[in-house]
């Protein structure tokens, strides 16, 4: 038979059907070509599609084959296109000379089933483990089973695309069922190696289970040897013998609970087993031919006077995984009630199977439990071979044999009871430990199930545990089937964002998930995802972990012992990076920095520093020049007492886009702006400018760009008024060049001076409220609790604390306006300032001019000669209408109704919320009770209106 | 690029205290009084730059010139232990070394012959400094050659500098005993008007309350002048400490000053400072403080007059008021009291301010200098603009009265330049007194925004009497 037909044969006939000039040579030759030369993909599959255009499925196919087209190799993916359309071509075209040519093939059909399959397992590395590759059928159904019995050579020759199952109970699909092919990888992973390894550590399954059956076979007694653990004793004598005679039906039970692994009362045809005229034997050969029949019914093989029930399919819950029994009618009923006891055991006993089987591969704590289950099998098989012994020896009877299985029926109950649990409610990782934890807990009274579910709960958690070791003590996950409590989110690297990346480091780089927590830890999750982050953080600082002493964490609901060993783990860490931070990157020492220069605590810097850059922040924003003023800020911070501070270099000038309000409501995010955000063109460099301050990992963890920013809110407010009080300052100098004027001339201005004055007042008074009042107190309190602090996030939460007191206090978080207020007082104040600076030349001029001329004479003359003066020059700069004074009672009004309005406002607030500082704030500038008359009177009119 | 601030020392008086305030910088400041820093001083968070600036070799240099017409003061100056701090060229001696002769006229007179190689010294001094911020003049007002030439040279200061700040500590003359100086009266009136005219700010140290307060509060019979002026430079290194160890507000002059003059006549601030100790009770450990002190009881101390360094006598009609009011608060001190200790004083009105404006005690939390030790806490200044100030001035107007009407000693007077002509001088000086005593009066009534000055030409009992009834018509 050559070689190339079925292949070809399929490729023939689908050309023939689409009519396309190609020949089958064609189109392998171009799937085989080596990379290099080969068509791109696109254009393999467009040749796939030419031909193969007419059929049904062609739809489902082409996509399935597009897929294949990207993962693996061309020639696989021809195979399997193959594949599908010979079993359409064969079902809708029932050609029987096809059929039958690809019957008679089955070398062939092997040949391209293994270069698949080599494809296949070239990618899941499989073979390492000793494991292969079984095809139950002639289509791509393959499985790669954990089998330790089937051998693959044995597998792959029996009859292919047979009608009937096969043999054994491995996992067997029907050949039309295409689909099954996508699913059929997929259980693979970890697990299976896994498993692997528990076979070489502990001995493999299968040999206990040859033990068994070959003391089973031993027997002499009886021959109803079963052809089943014949064929199986056999199998274990020379391993790849096959026993292609015998043939199972299944019994109903799903198929994914059935495997190879269990017997599961396979119904053995061709092999009538002799009915044995039960009745008709003495009672003690009844007893001894029950015996038998009951050992192999615990092992799931079935038997005559035990008959399995046949499950019904459309049980839910409990009873899926329990299986009746139909004794014999013929039985003597002393017997049979004895039987009844025991037969329990081996529904449990099943069920407990189908569940480790089905479970197998659903993750590391699944894994371990089905481990530590398959050690209690283990006991149960040896169980059961002493029983055997016994019995050879004539020495069993059912009573004794009740006797000794009584114990095991209980451990199996109870176990049974907790893996349908299990089952049913789909726990799986943590909540498996969960589960097992309560249960624990509920035992409380039954010391022994409870040792038992202990002894299976530390198993099952061995390697969660492992997991949390590795996370506390080296901050490492090593978490395929995301099974832990904590994920890693790792999205960006640190040197690609190093401005952003601590913010997000801190909150989002690891996260707890809830879902995932062990009951018995849950209580600690919240330190065990801090331990690993603190050490983290350390070796990202470039030190390197070194945990005090190895712990060895292990699951003990009886002695808490993990409890301590969490602690140990995050006092260590906690204290550790805490160091780092504190001692060696000096955060306190920054935060000082910071405080110096972003809170103005270092005045004469700030005075230095506005006195260096007044020209240019005076400025239009656009025609500041960064470079101009970071200059400047170096001149300052070197000439300044700044120069001894350590950190003075991480200051650095930052011109922002919007000014302090608009800013404020953007992160307020309110949605009625109806302060209108003032175009850029309108704002001074003062009124954008704030310093920012580079903070370097691992400080920038504390002080991160949302603290930074936060900073640099308070600069703003703090600045701004900085730079008023230097205004009134600068005109108070200005202006005290009246002691010199003549007393009539000086009370002219003396409105004036007491309106700066109060000006003054309230800005200095707002000043001192913000710095005096609030930020140092804050601060202190930071300080004193910082002295006490034991590990990061406190720091974190401290200095969140710290600013958002001063924030709120500072009226930057209310949503009252309050600094809206504020930022019209220091206007007003700022107009006030430029006006008595443009009049200041003419008034000095006339004053001057009139102490000369007219010395000591009447003060009228002096007065209406002073404003004929001012009135001429004044027209080019003041609304020629208004006089000095009237300017000036102008200025008085409007700065007098924002204050008293800010004071109000305050005031009413107060009423509301007692817990605010905002009050001191009125106390202090209504200090001598100036404005309270101004006050009430407004309070009286807003309740008259 | 600090705010640098240079000291004018002048005469017998000025130059004393001068050298007590320079002796307390330094041990403040941790140096030497050869100038070299000392070995413990490297805390590097004081400002010495603004009052000292560094040589060569790196020693530091008072910016102080010292101004005298007799050599006595300055001899001893420079035979002392501080002989190498000062910079000998910013030592000026009157050649002739004849003094003024406690005459006010001989003073501003050789003032305005001397004022080349003097100012010389102060150009040479203010091109030294980066961004200068003013002049500190150290002086009293009764004396020849600090009232006299003090006064010519605060004039000449006012118009070559007019955006430099001065400030001056000025010694007022005890009224309580009967002074040498006959002519004490004339020279306190002239210098007074150039206070009122020149200076931007005028601390007033008392030799009244000075005595008074060395006598009462630290029990010392007759206090030699190093002990008044340990007082005295006490006061001046204190109010001068928001400008050396910086923190949030006050950190310039003019920060300090602005907000406590309102208006520019009303420039004549008070001093106080508590706890009040002397040397006495240091050297002999007693335990003095038997409970903590707290910043109330500090600001509370602070407000009481016994406590001030200016006697401004009972005040019977008890209209006199705050017109603002500086605590710089030194020490240990929980800034969380500070607002605690506003509320009490606002709700028990312990203190009265002016009504027509707002004003407030404003808190300095200042850091004091880690090198000298404290036996104390807590401690406070209190630098007050307060009404009754301008009781030293009535007070000094009637004894001008008294000797004016007389006419006496006036031929001395006539000597000088400046009264060759006529005395017009004096009675000018008297007016500019007068005005301020009655703004000062003004002040403390509801109407001073309204308040114009009654001018009276003439002299003596009329004038009195009429600072007097406005001063009555006001309570």
């Amino acid at each position: 038979m050559s070689k190339t037909d079925p292949l070809r044969q399929v490729l023939t006939d689908l050309i023939k059907e689409s009519q396309s000039p190609l020949t089958p040579e064609d189109i392998v030759r171009e799937f085989r070509a080596t990379s290099e030369r080969r068509l791109p993909l696109c254009d393999l599959l467009q040749l796939l599609v030419s031909i193969s255009e007419s059929r049904p499925n062609f739809i489902e196919v082409t996509k399935e084959i597009a897929d294949i087209l990207q993962r693996k190799d061309p020639m696989y993916a021809l195979l399997v296109f193959v594949q599908r359309y010979k079993e359409s071509g064969i079902s809708s075209r029932c050609s029987s000379g096809i059929s039958l040519s690809t019957m008679g093939s089955p070398h062939g059909i092997k040949t391209s089933f293994n270069s698949a399959s080599d494809v296949d397992s070239a990618t899941a590395s499989a073979p390492t483990t000793g494991r292969s590759i079984t095809s139950a059928s002639s289509t791509t159904t393959a499985r790669s089973g954990t089998s330790e019995y089937s051998s693959a050579s044995s597998r792959l020759s029996l009859p292919q695309a047979q009608d009937f199952p096969t043999s054994t109970p491995v996992n067997s699909k029907k050949s039309a069922d295409s689909d099954a092919s996508s699913g059929v990888f997929v259980r693979r992973g970890p697990m299976q190696r896994n498993h692997g390894q528990n076979k070489e550590e502990r001995g493999d399954l299968s040999v206990i289970k040859e033990r068994v059956l070959s003391a089973v076979s031993d027997r002499s007694l009886n021959s109803y040897r079963s052809v089943a653990s014949d064929a199986l004793s056999s199998r274990s004598g020379n391993g790849t013998k096959t026993s292609a005679t015998v043939i199972a039906t299944p019994t109903g039970v799903p198929d994914e609970y059935r495997t190879h692994l269990l017997w599961d009362y396979y119904k053995v045809d061709g092999n009538k087993l002799p009915k044995t005229e039960i009745a008709a034997l003495p009672l003690s050969s009844q007893e001894n031919l029950l015996l038998d029949e009951l050992l192999h019914c615990l092992t799931g093989v079935r038997e005559n006077l035990l008959v399995p029930r046949q499950p019904d399919p459309t049980t839910v819950g409990l009873a899926k995984f329990e299986t009746g029994f139909d004794i014999h009618m013929q039985l003597d009923r002393s017997l049979a009630e004895l039987v009844k006891d025991i037969l329990p055991l081996a529904s449990y006993f099943m069920g407990m199977q189908k569940i480790v089987t089905a479970t197998n591969g659903q993750g590391q704590v699944m894994n371990s439990l089905n481990e530590a289950l398959q050690d209690l099998t283990h006991d149960f098989y040896l169980l059961i071979v002493q029983a055997e012994q016994e019995l050879r020896q004539h020495r069993l009877t059912l009573q004794k044999l009740l006797y000794y299985l009584q114990p095991t029926l209980w451990v199996m109950e109870e176990i049974w009871t907790s893996l349908v649990d299990i089952q049913l409610s789909d726990y799986r990782d943590a909540a498996v430990l969960t589960y097992l934890h309560e249960r624990i807990k509920r035992l409380e009274g039954d010391r022994a199930a409870q040792q038992l579910i202990i002894g299976l709960a530390r198993k099952a958690a061995e390697p969660y545990m492992r997991m949390l070791q590795m996370w506390i003590q080296k901050g490492v996950i090593v978490d395929r089937n995301q099974e832990f409590l904590v994920e890693d989110n790792e999205v960006i690297h640190r040197d690609e964002l190093p401005e952003h990346y601590s913010d997000d480091y801190w909150e989002r780089r690891y996260n707890v998930r809830r879902d995932h927590i062990p009951s018995f830890l849950e209580k600690y999750s919240d330190k065990i995802l801090r331990t690993g982050k603190y050490l983290n953080v350390i070796r990202q600082c470039g030190k390197r972990v070194m945990p005090t002493q190895e712990m060895h964490l292990e699951f003990d609901p009886t002695s808490e012992r993990h409890v301590s060993v969490i602690n140990d783990a995050y006092y260590f860490a906690a204290r550790m990076l805490l160091d780092v931070l504190l001692t060696e990157n000096d955060l306190m020492g920054h935060l000082q920095s910071v405080k110096r220069y972003l809170l103005l605590n270092q005045g004469d810097f700030t005075m230095q520093f506005m006195d260096a850059c007044e020209d240019e922040l005076t400025k239009n924003v656009d025609h500041v020049l960064p470079m101009t003023l970071e200059n400047l800020l170096g001149l300052t911070l070197r000439l300044s007492s700044a120069r001894n501070d350590p950190y003075k270099d991480d200051l650095h000038c930052e011109l922002l886009p919007y000014d302090l309000v608009t800013q404020m409501s953007k992160i307020m995010n309110q949605k009625e702006e109806y302060w209108q955000a003032q175009p850029r063109l309108d704002l001074s460099g003062l009124e954008c400018f704030a310093f920012t301050y580079e903070v370097k990992w691992p400080c920038s963890l504390v002080l991160n760009h949302i603290s930074i920013s936060k900073y640099q809110m308070l600069f703003r407010q703090l600045f701004y008024c900085k730079h008023v009080e230097r205004q009134l300052c600068k005109i108070w100098k200005e202006n005290s060049i009246a002691k010199k004027f003549s007393p009539q001339a000086a009370e002219l201005y003396r409105s004036a001076f007491t309106l700066r004055q109060r000006m003054m007042n309230a800005i200095q008074n707002l000043e001192y409220y913000m710095m005096i009042e609030i930020i140092e107190p804050n601060w202190h309190i930071f300080i004193e609790k910082m002295k006490t602090v034991e590990n990061v996030d406190n720091v974190l939460r401290l200095h969140q604390d710290f600013l958002d007191s001063c924030l709120k206090n500072c009226m930057l978080t209310e949503s009252s306006h309050l600094n809206r207020a504020i930022f019209k007082i220091c206007k007003i104040c700022l107009k006030f300032c430029e006006f008595i600076q443009r009049s200041q030349r003419f008034f000095l001029d006339a004053e001057l001019k009139s102490m000369v001329c007219d010395t000591h004479d009447s003060a009228d003359s002096s007065e209406s000669e002073q404003e004929s003066l001012h009135r001429p020059q004044l027209e080019t700069s003041l609304d020629p209408a208004d006089t000095f004074s009237e300017r000036v009672k102008r200025f008085d009004l409007e700065f007098t109704g924002l204050l008293i309005s800010f004071l109000k406002q305050i005031n009413n607030m107060a009423k509301k919320n007692t817990a605010d500082c905002f009050m001191n704030l009125v106390h202090r500038i209504n200090f001598n009770a100036f404005y309270s008359d101004q006050m009430d009177k407004m309070c009286a009119k807003d309740a008259m209106g | 690029m600090p705010s640098e601030i240079i000291t004018l020392q002048l005469g017998q008086c000025g130059n004393q205290i001068g050298f007590e305030f320079w002796k307390r910088l330094c041990l403040e400041h941790g140096i030497s009084p050869s100038g070299v820093l000392e070995d413990f001083a490297n805390d590097g968070m004081d400002r010495k730059d603004v009052f000292f600036y560094q040589a060569d070799d790196d020693h530091y240099i008072p910016r102080a010139v010292l101004l005298d017409l007799e050599p006595r003061v300055i001899n001893t100056i420079m035979g002392s232990a501080y002989s190498k701090l000062y910079n000998p060229e910013n030592v000026y001696l009157s050649k002739h070394g004849g003094g003024a002769g406690n005459n006010w006229a001989s003073g501003y007179g050789q003032g305005e012959k001397l004022q080349e190689e003097v100012f010389d010294i102060i150009d040479r001094e203010a091109d030294g400094s980066d961004s200068l911020e003013g002049f500190i003049l150290c002086h009293s007002i009764a004396g020849g050659t600090g009232s006299g030439m003090g006064s010519f040279i605060m004039e000449r200061l006012a118009d070559r500098y007019p955006k430099k700040l001065i400030q001056t500590f000025s010694v007022f003359p005890n009224q309580d005993e009967i002074s040498d100086v006959v002519v004490q009266p004339y020279n306190s009136m002239l210098t007074l008007k150039r206070l009122t005219t020149a200076a931007d700010s005028v601390v007033v140290l008392d030799n009244t309350a000075l005595n008074r307060i060395a006598c009462d509060r630290l029990h010392i019979q007759n206090p030699s002048f190093s002990q008044i002026n340990n007082l005295v430079s006490t006061i001046m290194s204190v109010s001068t400490t928001t400008l050396r160890y910086p923190s949030y507000m006050n950190n310039n002059l003019i920060g300090l000053m602005a907000p406590l003059i309102p208006t520019p006549q009303l420039h004549f601030l008070m001093t106080g400072y508590t706890p009040l100790t002397s040397d006495s009770d240091i050297n002999s450990q007693q335990p003095v403080n038997v409970r903590k002190t707290t910043v109330l009881d500090v600001m509370r101390r602070l407000l009481q007059p016994k406590n001030m360094m200016v006697s401004t006598g009972p005040d019977k009609s008890n209209h006199h008021c705050y017109i603002s009011i500086l605590n710089i608060i030194q020490g240990e001190v929980d800034p969380t009291q500070v607002h605690k200790s506003l509320q009490r004083i606002r709700d028990r009105k312990m203190a009265q301010f002016i009504p027509w404006g707002p004003t407030s005690i404003q808190v300095a939390l200042s850091r004091s200098s880690p090198y000298v030790q404290s036996n104390h806490r807590v401690s406070g200044l209190m630098l007050a603009n307060h009404t009754s100030i301008c009781s030293l001035f009535e007070r000094a107007l009637n004894q001008y009265d008294k000797l004016r009407k007389r006419g006496a000693f006036l031929d001395q007077f006539r000597r000088e330049d400046i009264f060759k002509d006529d005395l017009t001088e004096l009675d000018e000086s008297r007016e500019t007194v007068d005005c301020l005593v009655q703004e000062y009066a003004a002040a403390t009534r509801e109407d001073y925004m309204q308040f114009s000055v009654k001018r009276g030409a003439g002299s003596g009992d009329s004038k009195s009497e009429d600072s007097r009834s406005v001063t009555s018509g006001g309570a």
